[in-house]
């Protein structure tokens, strides 16, 4: 251990040396990792500021549920808290960085198998470590047969991003509701596998049914930290015999309303399958530019927000309106004509809507439109004003009603203008009924200023939208207990519950203290506090 | 890995200067572990057309922006911003690429440089 390497809260250098050498009892010395280079290696890499108070420890490797459970033993005995991680690629939330200083990162990257892939039942059953490429390679190495559902960068773990509930593209667009069976180490040591799972001896269903017996456990892990899951049934998307695409433009400011009421039917009934994406005039500008490597300044240099008429004569010179949305519908060639003619025939009864469309079919090379194979390049627009770069996110459910969704938008467009950043904006249509507004601040971090402003933004950000009602799907781990505020419901009964099960699985907190808002009465004195 | 080729090919197909890596001297044991290593871990940034060598061609002739194709790297500076990071790029881990694999990266991708 260096001199600057920070100590878990209220253990002792002593305790921790001698954790320290228990650990490396079960996972070895090389894979406790102490230097100030490896733990360099933890810190968020795309802080807004405050990377050194989410610093860690140390990081511990396992291979195996085993050793995973003979750590939080170890922990549990020298009140060490852990923070998992499966891969730690969960940038702008926070990367493999712990809520709480000094906690220790359990690392489950090494623990990268795919244990089975299911072609006849359509499921994969995968370990942390397992990101999308690799689950896309080893699909693939069976006849691409069945899909991922990637986030639009696919390093991230099968299971980190499930947990997390990310989403990717197509009809499976929600991984959490694709988790069919887990296998999860307890604060205890104790190891559950849920669902079908606990039958003895099990047979062939795991992961072919969600509900088991009894309470279902599985979404309780979910942005949680009552265990570490080691082992998860995903269920993939059969490959369809064809794939459209469909870019929809609409020419005014004032189009959002009529976009969004459009679509909702349309997606209600499942006409459009898979989720779509909005993008504001803004992010419609700045994604392609991103993509091939341009910044900011090779088309404006003046400071603020890029006023609305340079933004909207940069989309009419290039034929593109202020709003467009993107989405993919996933069926049989037949089946897509149906989907296209309803959708046309929505569109065409908005005025200057514009239509366009692509096809595949089965057999032809998967193109990158489909969003089925995973890539990296969108992380690019981190560097939107030179890098080294970084973004956060504020990201709050809302019905997908034309006039409210144009109320937050209003909301969060002044902000930016005030807090003079370019206002990229998204909407995902997250899970069929919801949109999530996504505007994502992009900063230099060179520049300590800009990344005040944007932490002040994302602040200003949730009190104005908790001050109408809204709550976050998800969040930073510098903002987790800003967020969980939001849902006070009834004096936060929500998080009294949460922190009830805390208590009685993990009554030491070892676990992931902090995570989502949820402290435990052992771990409850460090919150808000950086150590 | 193939697939991930075939698949960075096909989404920059449209750039005219994609293609294979250009042919070499023929590879050690360990620059071709280290060419495989970096297939997975490093060409969906440092492939054509992606964002780590987009990135190095805002300050480097695009020729040199491919880290394949440089012929005036390092080792040490290699394994060094791996670790660090650089710019936007992350560090990348020792779970993700432990030593070996990054001194097989590193070999790969000097093979070219004077020694
Ligand atoms: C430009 C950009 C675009 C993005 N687009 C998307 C997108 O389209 N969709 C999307 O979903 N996300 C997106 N993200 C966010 C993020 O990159 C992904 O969600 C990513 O998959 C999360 O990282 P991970 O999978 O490595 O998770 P991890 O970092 O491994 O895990 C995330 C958290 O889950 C918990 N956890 C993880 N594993 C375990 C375990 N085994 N046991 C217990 N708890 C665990 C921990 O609290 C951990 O901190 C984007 C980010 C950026 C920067
Ligand atoms: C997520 C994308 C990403 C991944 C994965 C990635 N890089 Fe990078 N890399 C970048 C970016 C972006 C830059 C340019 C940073 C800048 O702006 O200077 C970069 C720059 C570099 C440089 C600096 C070159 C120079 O001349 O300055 C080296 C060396 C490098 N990367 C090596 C690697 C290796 C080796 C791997 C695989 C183990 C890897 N990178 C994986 C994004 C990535």
């Amino acid at each position: 251990m260096t001199a600057s390497a920070p100590l878990p809260p209220g253990v002792s250098a002593a305790d921790f040396n001698q954790a320290l050498k228990e650990f490396a009892g079960v996972v070895g010395h090389d894979w406790v990792l102490t230097s100030e280079e490896d733990r360099h290696t933890y810190l968020d890499a795309f802080a807004p500021g405050d990377a050194d108070k989410h610093a860690c420890s140390a990081a511990l490797a396992p291979t195996t549920a085993e050793e995973v459970q003979a750590l939080v033993k170890i922990a549990n005995r020298h009140r060490i808290p852990l923070w998992p991680v499966s891969t730690g690629r969960n940038l702008a939330y926070g990367g493999s960085a712990p809520v709480l200083r000094g906690s220790v990162v359990l690392d489950l990257k090494r623990m990268n198998r795919v244990l089975e892939v299911n072609n006849e039942l359509g499921y994969a059953l995968v370990e942390p470590g397992v990101n999308f490429f690799d689950l896309f390679e080893a699909l693939q190495a069976q006849g691409g047969k069945l899909w991922i559902s990637t986030p639009a960068p696919g390093w991230g773990s099968v299971i980190g991003n499930a947990l997390e509930h990310g989403v990717g593209y197509t009809p499976y667009g929600v991984n959490a509701n694709s988790i069919c069976g887990m296998e999860v180490v307890l604060a205890n040591g104790d190891v559950v596998r849920t669902g079908m799972g606990g039958v003895n001896p099990g047979g062939q269903e795991w992961q072919v049914f969600k509900y088991g017996y009894g309470p279902v456990w599985d979404l309780m892990f979910t942005q949680s930290n009552f265990g570490v899951v080691t082992k998860m049934g995903i269920w993939l998307l059969p490959e369809p015999e064809a794939v459209a695409n469909f870019a929809i433009s609409l020419p005014d400011m004032g189009d959002l309303p009529v976009m969004v009421d459009t679509l909702r039917p349309l997606r209600l009934d499942d006409t459009i399958n898979a989720p779509y994406t909005i993008t504001n005039p803004y992010r419609s500008i700045m994604d392609p530019m991103s993509a091939q490597g341009k910044t900011r300044s090779t088309i404006y240099k003046g400071p603020g927000c890029m006023p609305l008429d340079f933004v909207e004569q940069t989309l009419r010179s290039r034929g593109e309106g202020m709003w467009n949305v993107g989405f993919n519908l996933f069926d049989s060639d037949k089946g897509l004509d149906l989907r296209e003619a309803k959708i046309r025939a929505a569109f065409d009864k908005v005025p200057g809507a514009k239509v366009k469309t692509m096809r595949w079919h089965r057999g032809e090379p998967l193109a990158g439109w489909m969003r089925v194979s995973p890539v990296l390049f969108p992380l690019a627009g981190v560097d939107w004003y030179g890098g080294p770069g970084g973004h956060i996110n504020y990201a709050p459910v809302v019905a997908p009603i034309g006039s409210r969704i144009a109320e937050v938008y209003d909301m969060v467009y002044r902000r930016y203008v005030e807090f003079g950043f370019d206002c990229y904006c998204g909407f995902l249509n997250i899970g069929g009924r919801a949109i999530v507004v996504n505007p994502c601040t992009f900063f230099n971090r060179e520049d300590a200023e800009m990344t005040r402003r944007a932490r002040e933004l994302a602040r200003v950000l949730y009190k104005d939208g908790a001050a109408k009602g809204f709550g976050d799907y998800r969040a930073h781990i510098s903002f987790m207990d800003d967020v969980a505020d939001m849902y006070g419901y009834n004096d936060h009964a929500a998080r009294r519950l949460g922190d009830k099960v805390k208590d009685a699985l993990d009554p030491n907190g070892i676990l992931a203290p902090g995570k989502q808002g949820l402290w435990g009465s052992a771990q409850r004195v460090h919150k808000g506090k950086p150590a | 890995m193939n697939g991930i080729r075939t698949l960075l090919a096909a989404a920059v197909a449209a750039a005219a200067t994609a293609g294979v890596i250009a042919a070499d001297a023929p590879l050690t044991a360990q620059q071709q572990h280290g060419r495989k290593v970096f297939d997975i871990k490093c060409l969906p940034c440092h492939g054509p057309g992606m964002w780590g060598t987009n990135a190095l061609a805002r300050r480097m002739p695009l020729d040199k922006a491919e880290l394949e194709k440089r012929t005036d790297l390092n080792a040490v500076m290699v394994k060094t911003l791996m670790r660090v990071g650089i710019g936007s790029m992350p560090p990348i881990r020792k779970t993700e690429v432990d030593d070996a694999d990054a001194d097989a990266i590193a070999a790969y991708l000097t093979r070219n440089s004077p020694r």
